[in-house]
């Protein structure tokens, strides 16, 4: 893993400096990415605040080049209403701790009009005060997660328990047959609160939910709970283990023959999953997600496109589970709530606007917050790893986050 | 402060000059930075008082506490307790409770690692304060009531009566205001009689012990005493980053206190405040420049052995002599003696 880390690093700045050719400048604190032509009232300020390094690195890295790829088309179509985007980066380094000071440098020391970022529960946790509360300041928060995150200013664009579960778990058991299902989970916010509603939906269907254990997220030995799977007759593992315990999982669950036994769902993996886990423990492997990247719908085709020509060698894709898709569908309904408010920045009024706001197209389709609610409807696909790519199984249209109503 | 004034032949101090220097530098640090670096300062100052704390354990008392963390951590996360489920920011009841916290798990822990029927080792203290921190750490990160890994966010504010204190020069004036008292105090107690006892106690334990002194019980005293900064320093800490989490009960902060410590010279108390000036103020300039952010903890690290196999005694080695690092201790009433024992009591603090 550290040394994945060191290269993905090089790559990552490798990537950026490409940008700089393209007009794009980095200086400073962090890294600014200002746009090569000005406005008389001066740039829109958009803090960006995620894991460039740490565990959780492989995500945080295609958040930022998704952030990248949506500024740059708003600044080449000439901005929101004239005025430029100007894209500033603080590292979170998957660490809460680190996290809540360089994020007071995005509000205090840079003044940005909006922060987006945050991958996991725990970081989103830790960051929202000093955004939303201590720094007074707009927050987008675009990974997956598990709910109930009512707070005022605080925007999810990423998929709810009911927009990943509520088909995914009934057409597993009805249709795949799975009766026993394990539920492995990190000992924080996300898997706790996740599986309360998996094991309601998997109890309303008829199947059971046979142990459901918590580990520190960085324990990296297994062989109790994957000794346990294995002997209990457990036929689908519900995973909701993260790194960097996750790899070691996968792979002692792999070693153990569990694959050959039963399935497994794991609802954060995407096409940049192969960055934590080795191809054949991803093999079978089920997830729903607002993107698969063997969708066919043109929009979502050539925004992938685009940024890969954007980031030719970059081995972090713009993909579902690691944010990237909440995180320029942030970016865009934020464009819009801009739009909305006639470009008064001010957190209260671009906080009203984003109430409302809604894009027609996005990746994996259109998207609107829902009024009143924080949270935004999108649509879902069901997939399964098979040779590598997602296969697309089913997919259901403007699927209602379900929260704060 | 340091000497009594009684002494016959005074040498040069500098420690006074340095320490009014310093205050008056502090004191007018949020006139002449923006909100956000007075932010970072009040940072700085909190841990500070953890720098602080180790600095009594190990520069005074030769308790080698890798644990110094899990008081500030402990008196942490009670104060983010206190506001998120009871609703309770009152910075009269803030500070207090967070000190209370802090002494009662310092006494507790240094009970039981010092008042042992057997005289413990240095190494038996060190490892034993390490593992209790990690413990500590591997619990909170695992009890979901207290937001297990997540760790938790204080929302609300620190108040006093309707009043709300937000991060920022108000702030600093009162993280200033706990330091200097704690600096105050924590200097009358190691230049008095006490603190002679300590100095004593830290050249040759045992022949103070035939002296009958009950040198552990001094130790455990000085213990709770510095877990009272530490737990002080936590409960501000929580309010103040708005965010407390397992990392800051474990042994990385721990060691970060050690660090402090070392870097700034123990045995000074001064050392402690400079040390979180230098490494923070070090790392805060090296986190601008990013291609030198994935090195900090290897440039630290090597800064670090650097300090201590060549220059034991910290910056503070490099500013103040030896004879006035000791000092002299409380009032006594011959001065010749005094010299004497002042004479034959210099610690080489820091290469034990």
């Amino acid at each position: 893993m550290h040394m994945r880390e060191r290269l993905t690093r090089r790559s990552f700045l490798g990537g950026t400096s490409a940008l700089a050719a393209a007009g794009w400048m980095a200086v400073g604190t962090g890294w600014v990415l200002r746009p090569d032509w000005a406005h008389a009232s001066g740039p829109i300020k958009m803090g960006i605040a995620t894991d460039i390094t740490g565990a959780i690195a492989p995500s945080g890295n295609a958040n930022w080049q998704a952030a990248q790829l949506a500024v740059s088309q708003i600044n080449a179509a000439g901005g929101i209403l004239g005025r430029p985007v100007e894209l500033l980066l603080e590292d979170t380094a998957s660490d809460p701790g680190t996290a809540v000071g360089n994020v007071r440098r995005l509000v205090q020391s840079a003044g940005v009009d909006v922060i987006l970022g945050g991958i996991t529960s725990a970081m989103r946790e830790a960051i929202k005060n000093p955004i939303v509360r201590r720094g007074k300041t707009l927050y987008i928060y675009p990974q997956l997660y598990e709910g109930q995150e009512c707070t005022e200013h605080l925007f999810c664009t990423g998929p709810t328990p009911a927009q990943q579960c509520a088909r995914l778990l009934p057409y597993l058991i009805k249709e795949k047959g799975f009766k026993r299902f394990a539920l492995p989970s990190a000992n924080y916010i996300w898997p706790q609160l996740l599986n309360k509603w998996a094991r309601k939906v998997i109890e309303e269907n008829g199947a059971e939910v046979v142990m459901e254990e918590y580990f520190p997220l960085d324990q990296l030995e297994y062989s109790a709970t994957v000794g346990k799977i294995m002997s209990e007759g457990v036929d689908h593992v519900f995973n909701t283990v993260i790194p960097p315990g996750l790899q070691a999982f996968m792979k002692q669950l792999y070693e153990a023959g569990y694959y050959e036994k039963g399935g497994q769902t794991c609802v954060y993996f995407d096409e940049n999953s192969v960055n934590y886990v080795a191809p054949r423990e991803l093999e079978g492997v089920y997830s729903c997600l607002d993107m698969f990247h063997t969708m066919d719908d043109a929009f979502s085709k050539q925004l992938i496109a685009d940024y890969n020509a954007m980031f030719p060698d970059t081995k972090y894709l713009f993909s579902a589970g690691s944010a990237a898709t909440g995180m320029y569908r942030g970016v865009k309904l934020y464009e819009q709530a801009i739009i909305a408010t006639n470009g008064d920045l001010a957190r209260d009024a671009a906080s009203a606007a984003m109430d409302t706001a809604s894009i027609a197209e996005g990746p994996g389709g259109p998207s609107k917050i829902v009024p009143g609610t924080g949270h935004a409807e999108m649509n879902m696909y069901i997939a399964q790893s098979k040779g590598g790519v997602w296969d697309i199984i089913s997919s259901e249209m403007t699927v209602p986050p379900q929260e704060c109503g | 402060m340091a000497g009594t004034g009684d002494a016959p032949k005074k040498p040069r101090q500098i420690l006074p000059i340095l320490e009014i220097g310093v205050l008056i530098l502090l004191l007018i640090v949020p006139m002449l930075t923006s909100n956000f670096h007075t932010i970072i300062a009040s940072r700085m100052l909190i841990l500070a008082m953890l720098a602080i704390s180790f600095d009594l354990c190990w520069g005074y008392s030769g308790i080698m506490t890798f644990g110094q963390a899990l008081f500030f951590g402990m008196a942490g996360y009670v104060a983010a307790l206190l506001a998120n489920k009871l609703g309770f920011v009152q910075i009269w009841g803030i500070i207090p409770i967070s000190m209370l916290v802090g002494l009662v798990a310092s006494f507790l822990i240094g009970w039981f690692l010092l008042l042992g029927k057997r005289t413990p080792t240095i190494i038996f203290v060190a490892l034993g304060t390490l593992t209790a921190a990690y413990a500590a750490e591997r619990m909170v990160a695992g009890w979901q009531w207290v937001g297990a890994g997540n760790g938790m966010s204080v929302w609300d504010f620190l108040k006093f009566g309707s009043f709300e204190i937000e991060p920022g020069p108000l702030f600093y004036y009162i993280i200033l205001a706990c330091l200097v008292v704690c600096y105050i105090a924590s200097r009358l107690v190691v230049r008095s009689q006490l603190g002679l006892v300590l100095a004593g106690m830290r050249q040759n334990e045992e022949r103070l012990s035939f002296f009958g002194y009950r040198v552990q019980v001094f130790k455990a005293l000085l213990f709770s005493f510095a877990g009272m900064i530490a737990g002080l320093a936590g409960g501000l800490y929580a309010f103040h980053e708005g965010f407390i989490g397992p990392g800051s009960m474990g042994i990385g902060l721990s060691t970060y206190a050690v660090l402090y410590g070392l870097f700034g010279g123990v045995g000074t108390l001064l050392g402690g405040v400079l040390g979180v000036a230098a490494i923070e103020t070090i790392a805060f300039t090296l986190s601008d420049v990013d291609a030198f952010k994935p090195y900090w903890p290897i440039i630290l690290g090597v800064i670090m052995l650097i300090v201590v196999a060549y220059r034991p005694t910290g910056i503070m080695g490099l500013l103040v002599s030896r004879r006035e690092r000791i000092g002299s201790f409380g009032r006594r009433k011959r001065t010749v003696d005094q010299k004497e024992d002042a004479k034959k009591k210099e610690p080489t603090s820091g290469t034990s």
